[in-house]
C-alpha cells in the first residue's frame, strides 16, 4: 500500500540550486516568491496520467459513438452552431498559450508545490487545445454548414474578435510569468471558465448540441485544478509584502485585460446566438463574477493587500451593454467575419427588453435596420449603418464602441508621430504606462486601409468553396445567399476611421 | 444549399504528409499562431524587455517552415496520455506482481542497495532536470508539431524520475533494512555523478530548444543514459535476481526510441538538400556534436566504480561505452552529419 504523503514528498524533493552552470535569467520576474508554500496539486504523475486517460476515453468515445451515430450536431439549432465556429479558434489559442505560460512558470518559479501544480496544467493544456481543435474538425465533418469550422484556425488571424482574443490570451505568457499567472490562473480561469466551460453548455445542450457539453465539461474538470494553481500562487505572491504594489498594478492590469475581450465576446456569443432561450449572460454574470469570484475570493485576499482589481466599478457598469454593442458590431460586419447571423426577431427583441431594461431604445432601431439589409436583392450592406468602422483599441484590439456607442469610452491620442485608440481609460493607462509593449505590431488598419470589401475577402480566404459564395452571411437564408459579385457591387472601402479625424 | 453540399469537411489548409490529413495533423497544426502563416498583424503584446511571442533567433538552425515538421509517432494528446497510462500500470502491475512474488526480497543486497538504492535513484535527479530543460524548451519552439513533441518528453522524464520514486518506496515496504536515503547527497557530491550533473545543468541553462532535443536525443540518451541506465541496469539486473527494473527502464526505451525517432526527424527536416539553409544547419548540428559528446562521454565515464560494484558484471564499461559510442555514431552517420556521413 502506497504511502501518498511520503510519496508527495519525495517527488518534491528533486530540486536542487545548479552550481556547475549559472542559469540565465530568460523570464524575469519581479516577485520574490518562497521556496516551500502549499500543495496545489495532490497527484502523482502516475494518477494524473490514468485519470485523463479515462476522462479521454469517455469524451471522445462518446462522440464517436453515440453523438456521431445520432448525428448530434447536424440537428443542432443552425443560430447556435454558427457562433462555435468563432468561438473554438479563439478559445484554443487560450489553451495553446496556457500551456506557454506553464512552461514559463515552471522555468522560473523555484517552488517544488507550484511546480507540481504547473506540470500538470501545462499537458492539460495541450488536452485542452487538442480537444477543441477536434471538435472544431468534428464539426467540419457532421455539422449542417462546415464552412467556418473547416477553415476557423487559418481565418481567425485577421478576424476582428478572434484578433482580440489572441491579444488577451496573449498576457499569459508575454511578459512576468507572475503576471501571465494572474492574467491565466487567477483571472481567465478562476473567474470565466465557469461561465464559459460550464454555464455556456446548458444554452448549447437547449439548442440542440449534444456534443460542445461533453468536450467542455471533460474540460472544466481540469480547470479547478487550474484555480487551485492561481490560489496557492497567489498566497505564495501575497506572504511576501514586498510584492505587494506591483501585484496590485499587475493584478489590475490582468482583470481588465481579460475583461475587455471575454465580457463582450461572450456576452455576444451567450445573447445572441440562442434560439431556444434560457439565461442571460448578465445574470450569469452577476452570479459567477460579481458575487462567486469577487464576493467569496477576491474581497477575501484584502488582509492579505490585495484590493479589488483598479477597473472592476467600471467592468461591472459596462456589463450589461457590452454584449449589445459587441453583437451589433459584428452583426453589422458580417461580410468580415467567417460564420453566419441570424438575425434578432420579435420574440428576441421582447427577451432582451425583459433581461435588459432600456435595450430597445438603444439597439431596437438596429435591428428594424438590419433586417431590411440581410437580403442582397436590397443591394444595401449593413455596414452603411454605422459611419465608418469603428476604431480598434491599441491595447485590446477590441473595436472602440464600448461600453454604448452614444456614451463609448473612446479616445484617441498620438504618441510617437502616430495616431492611436483606446476603448477604455484603462486600457489608455496601461499604454501610458508601458507603451513599447504594444507598439510591435502592424495594426489592422495599417493592413486593411483602403481596400474593397471584396478584396478583403477575397484576399482573407473568406469565400466558400464554390469561389463566390461568402462563407459569413448576414441571415440563415440559403436561398439567396451574398456573393463576391454582391458586395462588389454594394462598392464599400475598409477605410481607418484615424485617418482623415 | 449545394455549394455547402459540396464543400471539403476537413481542415484544408492543412498539408497532409500522407494521403489524407491525419487526426494528429487535424488538432496540432496551427494551433500555434505565426506572422509569417496566418497572422500577418503580427505580436500583440511584447514583454517589459521588448521580446515577441516566439523569436527566430531561439534556434540556432534555421528553416522557412517550421510548421512542416511531423512527429513520426503521430502523437497527440489522447494517445500520448494512453500510453503513458498503460506504462505506469504495467509498472505498478509488475512491481506489486514481484513484491507478492517474493521477488523483491531475493535481489543480491549490493545490487539491492548500491546499484539501485543508489545508483539508479540518483538518475531520477538527472531525469528531473531533463524536465525542467524539455519544459522551456516546449515554451520556445517555432511550431505547434515541435512545441508538442518536446513538451511530451517533458512529460516522459517527470514519469521517469516519478517512477523511479515510487519503486523506491516499494522496494522499502517490501524488503526488510532496505532504505531509499541519500541519493540526493551522491547527486550533490558523489564525484561519480558530477559529469551528470554539469551536463544536466549545461542543457538545463542552454537557449536552444532543438539544440536541447538533439543534445538529449541523439547524444546524451545514446551515450550516457544507454551506459549507465540500460547496459549497467537493465542488461544485468537478471543476474542479480532483478528481473523488475528492467522492465521499468524498457518503458522509458520506449520513449527514447521514439524521441529520438522524432528528433531524426527534426535533423532529415532542417538538412534536406533542397533546403537554402541545409549546409549552415549541418555546420551547426555539428558544433552541437562536437559540444556534447564529450560531455555526454565523461558523465558515462565516471560510472565506472559503479560498474565495478556489480557483482556479476558480465562487461567492462569500456566494452560498453565503445559499443554505445559506436551506435551512436551510426545513427549520426545514417543522417548525414556523422563522422563518416556523406553530409
Amino acid at each position: 500500500m502506497r504511502n501518498l504523503t511520503e510519496a508527495h514528498n519525495r517527488v518534491k524533493d528533486f530540486d536542487w540550486e545548479p552550481s556547475y552552470v549559472e542559469k540565465p535569467n530568460w523570464y524575469p520576474t519581479k516577485y520574490k516568491i518562497p521556496a516551500k508554500t502549499k500543495d496545489p496539486f495532490r497527484h502523482l504523475v502516475r494518477d494524473y496520467l490514468s485519470m485523463e486517460e479515462e476522462k479521454d476515453n469517455r469524451q471522445y468515445g462518446s462522440m464517436e459513438d453515440a453523438l456521431a451515430r445520432g448525428q448530434a450536431s447536424s440537428r443542432a439549432e443552425p443560430r447556435w452552431m454558427e457562433i462555435m465556429k468563432a468561438v473554438l479558434p479563439i478559445l484554443n489559442f487560450g489553451e495553446y498559450a496556457a500551456m506557454k505560460s506553464t512552461g514559463q512558470l515552471i522555468e522560473t518559479i523555484a517552488n517544488a508545490e507550484l511546480r507540481q501544480g504547473y506540470l500538470a496544467q501545462m499537458l492539460d493544456e495541450v488536452r485542452h487545445t487538442h480537444q477543441e481543435a477536434y471538435l472544431a474538425r468534428y464539426f467540419a465533418k457532421h455539422a449542417a454548414d462546415p464552412e467556418g469550422f473547416a477553415q476557423g484556425f487559418k481565418l481567425r488571424g485577421t478576424n476582428l474578435f478572434n484578433r482580440a482574443g489572441r491579444a488577451a490570451f496573449e498576457a499569459f505568457f508575454m511578459g512576468d510569468p507572475i503576471e501571465g499567472a494572474l492574467n491565466l490562473q487567477v483571472v481567465a480561469e478562476t473567474a470565466y471558465t465557469n461561465p464559459i466551460f460550464v454555464a455556456l453548455t446548458e444554452i448549447a445542450a437547449s439548442n440542440g448540441d449534444q456534443v460542445t457539453p461533453s468536450v467542455f465539461l471533460s474540460i472544466q474538470s481540469d480547470e479547478s485544478r487550474h484555480m487551485a494553481n492561481g490560489y496557492s500562487t497567489l498566497a505564495a505572491v501575497v506572504s511576501n509584502p514586498d510584492n505587494l504594489p506591483a501585484l496590485q498594478l499587475d493584478f489590475d492590469r490582468a482583470f481588465w485585460r481579460q475583461h475587455a475581450f471575454i465580457d463582450p465576446f461572450v456576452a455576444a456569443v451567450w445573447d445572441y446566438f440562442q434560439t431556444n432561450r434560457t439565461t442571460c449572460y448578465h445574470e450569469k454574470w452577476r452570479e459567477w463574477i460579481d458575487v462567486d469570484w469577487i464576493g467569496s475570493y477576491i474581497e477575501r485576499l484584502a488582509p492579505f493587500g490585495l484590493k479589488v482589481p483598479s477597473g472592476y466599478a467600471a467592468a461591472r457598469e459596462r456589463v450589461p451593454w457590452l454584449g449589445h454593442t459587441a453583437a451589433m458590431v459584428a452583426f453589422g460586419a458580417w461580410p468580415l467575419q467567417f460564420w453566419r447571423f441570424d438575425p434578432m426577431t420579435a420574440k428576441d427583441m421582447d427577451w432582451f427588453e425583459r433581461k435588459y431594461p432600456g435595450w430597445h431604445g438603444y439597439y431596437g432601431k438596429f435591428w428594424d435596420e438590419y433586417q431590411r439589409r440581410c437580403d442582397p436583392r436590397n443591394g444595401e450592406l449593413s455596414l452603411s449603418l454605422f459611419a465608418n468602422l469603428p476604431p480598434l483599441c491599441r491595447v485590446c484590439q477590441m473595436p472602440c464602441v464600448f461600453p454604448r456607442i452614444d456614451i463609448s469610452t473612446c479616445r484617441i491620442k498620438e504618441f510617437a508621430g502616430k495616431r492611436h485608440a483606446f476603448c477604455s481609460a484603462s486600457c489608455e493607462l496601461f499604454f501610458d504606462q508601458e507603451p513599447q509593449r504594444y507598439l510591435g505590431y502592424t495594426s489592422f488598419y495599417e493592413l486593411f486601409d483602403g481596400y474593397d470589401l471584396a478584396d478583403f475577402i477575397v484576399e482573407n480566404g473568406l469565400l466558400r468553396a464554390d469561389g463566390k459564395t461568402l462563407i459569413a452571411q448576414p441571415w440563415l437564408n440559403e436561398e439567396r445567399m451574398w456573393t463576391i459579385d454582391d458586395i462588389r457591387a454594394a462598392r464599400y472601402e475598409i477605410r481607418d476611421p484615424l485617418r482623415n479625424q | 444549399m449545394n455549394e455547402i453540399a459540396q464543400t471539403p469537411r476537413d481542415f484544408n489548409y492543412i498539408k497532409p504528409r500522407k494521403r489524407r490529413l491525419s487526426e494528429y495533423e487535424a488538432v496540432s497544426c496551427y494551433t500555434q499562431p505565426d506572422p509569417n502563416v496566418f497572422d500577418r498583424q503580427g505580436w500583440y503584446l511584447l514583454s517589459a524587455e521588448g521580446r515577441a511571442a516566439w523569436r527566430p533567433e531561439s534556434t540556432r538552425l534555421q528553416h522557412p517552415h517550421w510548421f512542416d515538421f511531423r512527429d513520426p509517432s503521430g502523437l497527440w494528446q489522447r494517445y500520448y496520455v494512453k500510453l503513458q497510462a498503460e506504462q505506469e500500470r504495467s509498472i505498478e502491475r509488475n512491481v506489486e506482481d514481484a513484491g507478492i512474488a517474493g521477488i523483491l526480497s531475493e535481489f543480491h543486497p549490493v545490487w539491492l542497495n548500491e546499484i539501485i538504492g543508489i545508483h539508479y535513484r540518483v538518475w531520477s535527479f538527472f531525469e528531473y532536470g531533463l524536465f525542467r530543460a524539455f519544459s522551456r524548451a516546449q515554451r520556445e519552439a517555432l511550431s505547434d508539431t515541435l512545441g508538442n513533441a518536446l513538451c511530451f518528453e517533458a512529460v516522459d522524464r517527470i514519469r521517469h524520475a516519478q517512477s523511479t520514486v515510487l519503486y523506491l518506496m516499494e522496494l522499502e515496504a517490501r524488503v526488510e533494512g532496505f532504505k531509499d536515503h541519500a541519493s540526493k547527497d551522491h547527486w550533490l557530491g558523489d564525484p561519480v555523478y558530477q559529469p551528470l550533473r554539469r551536463l544536466v545543468e549545461t542543457l538545463m541553462a542552454t537557449d536552444d530548444w532543438a539544440e536541447i532535443a538533439f543534445a538529449v536525443n541523439l547524444v546524451i540518451d545514446p551515450i550516457a543514459t544507454e551506459v549507465g541506465v540500460s547496459r549497467l541496469i537493465r542488461h544485468h539486473g537478471p543476474a542479480h535476481g532483478d528481473p523488475t527494473t528492467p522492465m521499468i527502464i524498457l518503458t522509458t526505451e520506449r520513449d527514447r526510441r521514439r524521441n529520438q525517432a522524432w528528433t531524426e526527424e527534426l535533423v532529415r527536416m532542417t538538412t534536406a538538400p533542397d533546403l537554402p539553409a541545409a549546409e549552415n544547419n549541418r555546420m551547426v548540428i555539428r558544433s552541437w556534436i562536437e559540444r556534447w559528446t564529450p560531455l555526454a562521454s565523461a558523465a558515462a565515464i565516471a560510472f565506472a566504480p559503479v560498474y565495478n560494484r556489480v557483482p556479476s558484471r558480465s562487461r567492462s564499461i569500456d566494452e560498453d561505452l565503445a559499443v554505445a559510442c559506436g551506435t551512436q555514431a551510426k545513427i549520426l552517420d545514417d543522417l548525414g552529419i556523422g563522422r563518416n556521413g556523406n553530409g
